[in-house]
């Protein structure tokens, strides 16, 4: 193939793809100003090697440029290098219009005049050139005419110079102006970025300003070295060259627009690209196999050939959604980043959130996603705050405080009606006197998408247009709303993760309140000379009401608490607590046991509601003479079972400890004698319930602690356990449960 | 618990029916209290003739009813107290504080 044909048919197949881009971009988005501009550019690009191809192939494979000087279509050509004012304007649109408060816009077009003047000046030249012959004066002319022309052909002399050397050294003169232009759009490309903070956005223009580099760079060397430097490259060369700055810099925008979606561009151009592809590829295999080949076939098959070649069709045809296929993937493998792909984003996006569960970090990922995915420019989060259980917008860079919205607020009540994104100006019916949708409307809010679960509004989330003001097309919407299901769900998951974790740091708490409160308790009963103790208490939750204590009051006396705050969980442990320090620093001050209730009911009552109480008996056993001091503060009358088989109750005292202010108690004292038992308890045990909503009773408890008064302490507890869990098998109890036994042994009467 | 009320000679009688278990109860009887002592009606009868039982979170709510009865210059007085509560008003000895009568009339007769 000879190099001319393969060059023309490179600048057809450069020029033929650039202007089927220029249509693509500006179809996709007729009503945008900078798709109309950038399809300009790219059409201007086109034709350039377009002409230069056709001029080629019509001057029969010759030279190209060199012998079609001075012909119409030479002149034409130029009209490609209005690419460099489109491209000018482009960087001044590009990402941001930057002229739009400019008040002449129309003025901004002026830019064109030197490529117009260039062609004009090509075209038209040879009539120019008559115009001036007709108009410049014989010397020895006389006449009106000439007295007119006269003082003005010194002028016209030198306009004409002019022109003529401009027609001359155009290449270079306008060459000039084309570089300045590269420079100045790349330099206004370049201080756009700073507009820029969409991630996606950011690398599409680094790509495009890349191609624009290159290109630039390349067609330099080749347009301008042969004019400006000495030295003349060869033509083939300089061809060369030129194919290689427009592929580069063609292939550059290819490349953005596919897989970046520059302009926002969609995905129409790969299919029919591959549409296209395929079916060259295929009609080239049946031209190569059936035409190019007939003569083998004829003489294979003779009559028969032209049966085959329809069967060649027919299996072409089949062929062609697999290979279509085939092509497809490539193509998406090669171009297509997986983030501009609607499914993917949802892929991608799902992958994300699923094992996200800080709603902060979740808030950063749905912003990213809309931001580099949809190219929106802004997204704005309202969520319903548990905390002061209204919904809030929540701070972001332009806003660094969260905004509370009242509920009533009536732009609020019309998205709670959305189930779908809708458009702000939908709403527009719930503007009066919202000062939500004030706000939305200050922060250029165009899209609302609701996340709703099934019952109610979890938020919403505001978006602003998408990146250089487009809209958000149908395709966007579907997205938009699968998205906003979604989040719902992830939203939703992190929140039950959260009060999890807060279940889990509760549970933590109470199991160290719990470790606390059994450090509270003595760890086993005192041995006590005369008597011996066993005591025993169960909490129903982690953390119980009861409580028991043994204090030594001096060296004959040996105190003895049980005491059971209403209620149950960590109030209760905590009045416990209070209790226990009180009951130890009255000891110390030793105080007599009625103005030690005094005191201690004093401080509860001043210290928590009066729906707050505490049941609580407590005593003082001399071991030296075995009696028995004590006062009952409310609490469940302690049984003493004598040896002999006699009950009797410690009742004396007064009323329970903390509900009510000025408590007067009194104490008393009975003689115990060997073998007598004293049976504490707390009504965990009196109230254990059966599943008849029968209780065991204080009745029982004190027939069993008779029966049962010749056991030793540790045994009649353990018995009476027993056959309370007989009674109600719940395990742990419904209620804390405390027993102390208390048996005087023999040697005491001894003593007394 | 349920809780309705009925007016006897100037003297409120709240009747609550059920358990007096605490949660729910107490805000219930506390906001029918304040209620009472809003509207300057501050000589109540609780009547516990439909009470078959109270733990000792229910009976921490008739305390501070009676405290916030006593702190604002009125009286609660108790009606048909059964055995049960009965008797847990005297282990308490909470029976010597609180007033109980055999009936809701003679309750009422006690504020003459």
């Amino acid at each position: 193939m000879n190099s001319e044909l393969f060059t023309s048919l490179a600048y057809c197949l450069i020029g033929g793809f650039l202007i089927f881009l220029a249509i693509t971009v500006t179809r996709d988005n007729l009503s945008n100003k900078l798709n109309r501009v950038t399809g300009g550019m790219f059409l201007c690009a086109g034709l350039g090697p377009i002409f230069v191809a056709m001029g080629t192939i019509m001057s029969g494979g010759s030279a190209a440029s060199g012998n079609l000087e001075g012909s119409v279509l030479y002149g034409l050509h130029h009209l490609w290098e209005m690419f460099y004012p489109s491209l000018l304007l482009f960087s001044w649109i590009f990402p941001v219009d930057r002229l739009r408060k400019f008040r002449y816009q129309r003025l901004r077009y002026l830019i064109f005049i030197p490529q117009i003047m260039q062609v004009a000046l090509l075209v038209f030249f040879g009539q120019i050139t008559g115009i001036f012959e007709a108009l410049r004066l014989d010397p020895g002319a006389e006449g009106l005419v000439a007295l007119i022309l006269k003082p003005l052909s010194g002028l016209l002399e030198w306009l004409f110079y002019l022109i003529s050397s401009l027609r001359n050294e155009h290449t270079a003169v306008f060459g000039a102006i084309n570089l300045f232009y590269v420079g100045a759009a790349v330099y206004f490309l370049e201080s756009g970025r700073k507009y820029l903070s969409n991630p996606r956005l950011l690398s599409q223009t680094r790509l495009v300003l890349w191609g624009t580099r290159l290109g630039l760079g390349l067609f330099v060397v080749a347009h301008l070295g042969t004019t400006v430097l000495p030295y003349q490259f060869p033509l083939a060369i300089k061809s060369t060259l030129m194919i290689l700055a427009l592929l580069v810099s063609t292939g550059i925008f290819i490349a953005a627009t596919i897989r970046y979606q520059f302009l926002d561009v969609r995905l129409i151009l790969r299919q029919s690209f591959v549409y296209t592809v395929t079916s060259g590829l295929l009609v080239g295999a049946y031209v190569l196999i059936v035409i190019e080949s007939k003569q083998i076939l004829i003489g294979l098959f003779g009559e028969q050939a032209e049966v085959i070649s329809y069967a060649f069709i027919i299996v072409i045809l089949l062929l062609f959604q697999p290979i279509n296929n085939w092509i497809d993937e490539i193509i998406r493998s090669m171009f297509i980043r997986t983030r501009t792909d609607h499914r993917n984003i949802l892929q991608r996006f799902s992958r994300q959130v699923i094992s996200q569960f800080d709603p902060k970090k979740l808030r950063v990922i749905i912003d990213d996603s809309l931001r580099t995915s949809l190219l929106v420019e802004k997204v704005l989060f309202v969520q319903f705050d548990d905390e002061v259980q209204e919904y809030a917008i929540l701070p972001d860079e332009d806003q660094p405080r969260r905004v509370v919205i009242d509920r009533n607020d009536l732009m609020l009540r019309g998205i709670n009606l959305l189930d779908a994104p809708a458009y702000f100006d939908s709403l527009s019916d719930f503007m009066e006197g919202s000062s939500l949708g004030e706000r939305l409307g200050e922060r250029g809010i165009k899209m609302i998408l609701p996340m709703k679960d099934a019952d109610h509004m979890l938020g919403f989330v505001g978006l602003t247009n998408k990146i250089a003001g487009y809209r958000y097309s149908s395709e966007d919407i579907n997205l938009l709303s699968v998205l906003s299901n979604q989040m719902v769900s992830a939203l939703t998951n992190a929140r039950l993760y959260v009060e999890s974790l807060e279940r889990i740091r509760l549970q933590e708490e109470v199991n160290m309140a719990r470790q606390i409160q059994l450090g509270l308790l003595p760890s086993e009963p005192p041995t006590v000379s005369g008597a011996s103790i066993y005591a025993c208490s169960t909490p129903s939750r982690t953390v119980g009401g009861d409580f028991y204590d043994f204090l030594r009051v001096n060296e004959d006396r040996i105190g003895i608490v049980i005491a059971d705050a209403s209620g149950k969980g960590m109030p209760a442990a905590l009045m416990i607590a209070q209790i226990q320090a009180i009951i130890r620093s009255e000891v110390n001050n030793g105080n007599r046991i009625e103005t030690m209730l005094k005191n201690m009911n004093q401080q509860v009552v001043s210290a928590s509601t009066s729906e707050k109480y505490v049941t609580l008996f407590y005593g003082e056993l001399d071991t030296a003479n075995g009696r028995f001091y004590y006062a009952n503060a409310g609490h469940n009358y302690p049984v003493l079972a004598r040896a002999n088989g006699e009950i009797e109750f410690l009742k004396e005292g007064g009323v329970v400890i903390g509900a009510l202010p000025s408590m007067e108690y009194r104490s008393a004292s009975v003689q115990l004698a060997s073998d007598d038992i004293l049976f504490l308890f707390t009504d965990g045990l009196s109230e254990a319930m059966d599943q008849n909503d029968v209780e065991y009773s204080e009745e029982r408890i004190h027939k069993f602690v008779c029966e049962h008064r010749h056991e030793c302490p540790d045994d009649l507890v353990a018995s009476i356990l027993s056959d309370m869990k007989d009674h109600d098998p719940i395990d742990p109890p419904r209620d804390d449960t405390t027993i102390i036994a208390l048996k005087m042994n023999c040697n005491l009467q001894e003593l007394t | 618990m349920k809780l309705s009320s009925k007016e006897q000679a100037g003297v409120v009688i709240l009747e609550p029916k059920g358990k007096i278990m605490g949660g729910p109860d107490a805000s219930l009887l506390h906001d029918k209290l304040h209620e009472c002592i809003d509207s300057s009606q501050n000589q109540i009868i609780i009547d516990l003739a439909q009470v078959d039982w109270m733990n000792s979170t229910g009976l921490g709510i008739l305390i501070s009813s009676y405290t916030t009865l006593r702190n604002n210059g009125g009286h609660l007085k108790l009606a048909n107290v059964t055995d049960k509560i009965k008797s847990l008003l005297t282990i308490t000895k909470l029976v010597s504080v609180f007033e109980a009568f055999d009936s809701v009339d003679e309750a009422v007769a006690s504020f003459k």
